[in-house]
């Protein structure tokens, strides 16, 4: 029974915390400056982003669905909002946070119409609405690129804002996203809905579950996180043009993934998810302080995937395994 | 609270069509509180249609439904649910990834203000898996769990809903003996609560062990209805069959040669056990029983798409390398899958490109595959099985399951077996292409070839076989022979057949 245990949740994201611990002392021997005030913070300015994507797409991927549009998503947002801020230099954080979350729910509205409504298989319908959002961008844009100097002063010196040292202001809203939801989704009959959809779809419609509401509103909500994520890049970068956050959607798949929510639908956290965020940008930053040249970065990224994906599977086929065993002595 | 022997469900002259397949022709059924009522019939006389119905996934065409003094509102599964009907189905539906708590409570979670009281759901399924004397906890998940404990999970669920009619879909297919001891347990005990029990089995002795009422149904209507003091076991099966074999099965003598295929002591532990057989040239002999038993098994371990543990398969006298579809297609032997759509066929491909799929060695040329050949190859088959197409290049989906199954059965006539393995050859086909099926079967018999022949159907392996070796719970109960193999020797052995024949 020990190995049944470790698959629970809270193992789970138990042992990945372990992992990340790990990792980051590694990072720190190698590196004294990782371990700084310094060396932390910028550790989690730079997975906000990313962080904010993979729990808005936490619960898509529990359903067994997947949004790979919410990179087009933050460039689209990130180019409005610095657009409309140019335009009205009356605008501070306050209608960049609201405008933001907006301009998500719609291609998020969009994406559940498809998805939920049309029952279009999601993997292909969000690849579309990638290319779709993107090409928005480029035409829209029109080759425009904005920086620091005219977006709203107010948004950018809340991105600069550090608690305590260590704790960026992104960082500390990414933290609180990731509690309510985890919250919602331990605690809310529609959370729980999530898990059950993702699964055993065909017995989810059996005890009566509303398949297309909870479908159709992860999306929603995952475009609501992309058009937040999308504020989040201006206020780490300042600056934005059309190819802004560009093929970054398979990293959020990634740290998804890494995290613990398992592609096939059924299992996973957002805890998880926003520690798989922290654990590829650690390795990331660990290898660059051992000097290891910023070309393989990509390939380590795959190498981190494929090393999870095992692990769950090894996992999932030991225990099998050791069930299927288990029944044939019952029954001899 | 529904006093015991109180009308809680009557169903009258329903009926239910799929396109033009008539699945339901008037069905009668009535269930009163505090009974078991089993729900008895071969394999596409309307049972799960009806159980479908009454769970909201099917809408009847006519007939009229009423639940006490109330008509049954149709087609939700949650209108069924809120009407106090709960389904388990033969495949329970539970969520693997989740603890047997929330399965029990799925969508019905107590709450405590904004959240759910995950305590509270744990005491109570922990009370309600106490109530039915099987103590799992709550807190595992379901994944792993026996489909035994499984259906112990479902029906916490239909009594956490408070449901008074459980209908249970060959609830005990799956289960080992003491499993079954302990559903029945369960049964008795939802009996004793005033619940009223609807299954389906096609296990007679346990039929007879615990049901007070028993409905025979054929060809999707009711045939009779009986407490079970008033039937016996022969009237039953005779019920169930109720007719007289026809000359649908075109049987001819074929010559009998040497043994082809020659299965010794094979074992699989998960599956069957200790099955021996032979089959001769020119001989075809039906693998029969129930669902489950483990037939499709045995024929997939003599393929070697799965492994068996222990025994050997000889063919012609020589040893067949286990696990190995490729040494035994190089033995000649060809496997027609019972799932057509899934195993036997490339659903998107060509009829041609089907047909030629095993036969590559015979259309290749040079260097590159001859397409005039495949066309001969084709063209060849569809006159010898008349299968009817518009072109070669029309993929199979666009067929009809009849010619669907006459495609995979060329596939693997193209081959030229020597032995030829059929898994449900007929099933799903109408009666008229039934009968082709039947005559290619018995023409490859008559050219020598060895056929083992898996069926459910009985009319088609007493009609077809010059043996029938029967198996029950993945043991071999009985081979009886042409002469003496009649619907109710088969019958009682699949369902009450011991192990030790």
């Amino acid at each position: 029974m020990n190995f049944l245990s470790r698959l629970k949740p809270s193992g789970r994201e138990g042992s990945l915390g372990l992992i990340l611990i790990v990792t980051i002392g590694i990072t720190g021997i190698i590196n004294p400056r990782f371990l700084t005030g310094d060396g932390t913070r910028d550790l989690f300015t730079s997975t906000a982003v990313v962080a904010l994507l993979a729990i808005g797409m936490a619960p898509i991927i529990i359903m067994r669905h997947i949004d790979l549009s919410v990179a087009s998503t933050v460039g689209l947002t990130a180019w409005f909002i610095a657009d409309l801020s140019a335009k009205h230099p009356e605008f501070t954080w306050v209608q960049c946070f609201i405008i933001g979350p907006i301009i998500g729910m719609i291609v998020g509205i969009l994406n559940g119409l498809l998805v939920a409504g049309l029952r279009l298989p999601s993997l292909v319908v969000t690849l579309g609405t990638l290319y779709i959002v993107r090409g928005a961008v480029y035409v829209i844009s029109n080759s425009v690129d904005y920086n620091a100097q005219e977006m709203p002063p107010s948004l950018l010196s809340l991105g600069q804002k550090v608690f305590f040292g260590i704790m960026p202001f992104t960082f500390l809203l990414v933290i609180f996203a990731m509690l309510v939801t985890a919250w919602f989704m331990k605690y809310r009959k529609a959370g729980r809905d999530c898990y059950a959809i993702g699964s055993n779809p065909h017995a989810a419609v059996l005890v009566g579950i509303k398949v297309f509401r909870r479908t159709f509103l992860a999306y929603v909500f995952s475009g609501a996180m992309a058009g937040l994520a999308g504020v989040f890049y201006l206020m780490r970068f300042a600056q934005v043009d059309s190819t802004a956050f560009y093929g970054q959607e398979l990293a959020v798949v990634a740290a998804a993934v890494i995290g613990g929510v398992t592609i096939a639908g059924g299992s996973g956290t957002t805890v998880g998810a926003t520690i798989g965020a922290l654990l590829v940008q650690t390795i990331q930053g660990g290898l660059a302080a051992i000097g290891v040249d910023a070309f393989w970065k990509s390939a380590i990224n795959g190498l981190l995937l494929i090393v999870a994906i095992f692990a769950d599977r090894t996992l999932a086929r030991k225990s099998e395994n050791a069930l299927l065993e288990q029944r044939i002595t019952e029954r001899a | 609270m529904a006093q015991k022997g109180d009308l809680l469900l009557q169903m009258k002259g329903v009926q239910k069509r799929f396109g033009g397949a008539i699945a339901l022709r008037g069905t009668d059924l009535s269930i009163r509180a505090g009974e078991i009522h089993a729900l008895l019939g071969e394999n596409g006389a309307g049972k799960s249609t009806m159980l479908k119905i009454l769970a909201g996934v099917h809408v009847n065409d006519g007939g009229i439904i009423s639940l006490g003094d109330k008509t049954f509102i149709t087609g939700s599964p949650e209108a069924a649910i809120a009407q106090g009907i709960a389904v388990i189905y033969q495949e329970p539906s539970l969520f693997l990834d989740l603890t047997l708590a929330e399965n029990v409570f799925i969508g019905r979670q107590p709450m405590k203000g904004v959240a759910i009281d995950w305590a509270q759901a744990q005491v109570e399924a922990a009370r309600l898996f106490a109530e039915l004397g099987v103590p799992l906890d709550p807190k595992r998940q379901a994944r792993g769990l026996s489909i035994a404990d499984q259906q112990v999970v479902e029906i916490a669920k239909a009594l956490s809903m408070n449901a008074n009619i459980i209908l249970m879909d060959e609830p005990t297919a799956a289960l080992s003996a003491s499993e079954v001891e302990r559903l029945m347990t369960v049964m008795k005990s939802l009996k004793a609560a005033n619940k009223a029990v609807i299954f389906v089995s096609h296990r007679l002795d346990e039929v007879f062990m615990i049901s007070d009422y028993i409905t025979v149904m054929r060809d999707g209507a009711t045939v009779s209805e009986n407490p079970v003091s008033e039937t016996d076991l022969q009237k039953v099966i005779k019920e169930m069959v109720g007719r007289e074999l026809t000359e649908l099965f075109p049987k001819t003598e074929n010559k009998i040669g040497g043994v082809a295929l020659e299965i010794n002591n094979l074992t699989n532990p998960a599956y069957f056990h200790n099955i021996s057989f032979t089959v001769r040239h020119g001989e075809i002999v039906a693998l029969a029983g129930l669902v489950g038993s483990g037939r499709s098994e045995v024929a997939r371990a003599i393929f070697g798409i799965d492994k068996y543990t222990t025994g050997s398969v000889k063919v012609n006298g020589k040893d067949l390398a286990k696990g190995s579809p490729v040494a035994a297609m190089a033995e000649k032997i060809a496997l027609v899958p019972e799932d057509r759509r899934q195993q036997g066929l490339f659903m998107i491909a060509g009829v041609n490109r089907n047909i030629s799929m095993e036969s590559f060695d015979r259309i290749k040329g040079k260097l590159f595959l001859n397409f005039k050949k495949e066309r001969a190859l084709t063209e060849i088959w569809r006159e010898k099985l008349s299968i009817k197409y518009e072109a070669q290049s029309n993929p199979v989906e666009s067929l009809s399951g009849g010619n669907q199954q006459k495609t995979v059965l060329a596939k693997w006539l193209a081959t030229n077996p020597d032995i030829l393995i059929v898994d449900e050859p007929t099933r799903g086909i109408d009666v008229g292409t039934k009968a082709e099926v039947h005559k290619l079967i018995n023409a490859a018999a008559g050219e020598g070839k060895a056929v083992l022949m898996i069926s459910s159907e009985l009319p088609e392996v007493l009609g077809m076989a010059d043996r029938i070796i029967v198996m029950r719970e993945g043991h071999k109960v009985a081979e009886l022979s042409r002469t003496e193999a009649t619907q109710e020797k088969v019958i009682a052995a699949a369902t009450t057949g011991s192990k030790g024949a």
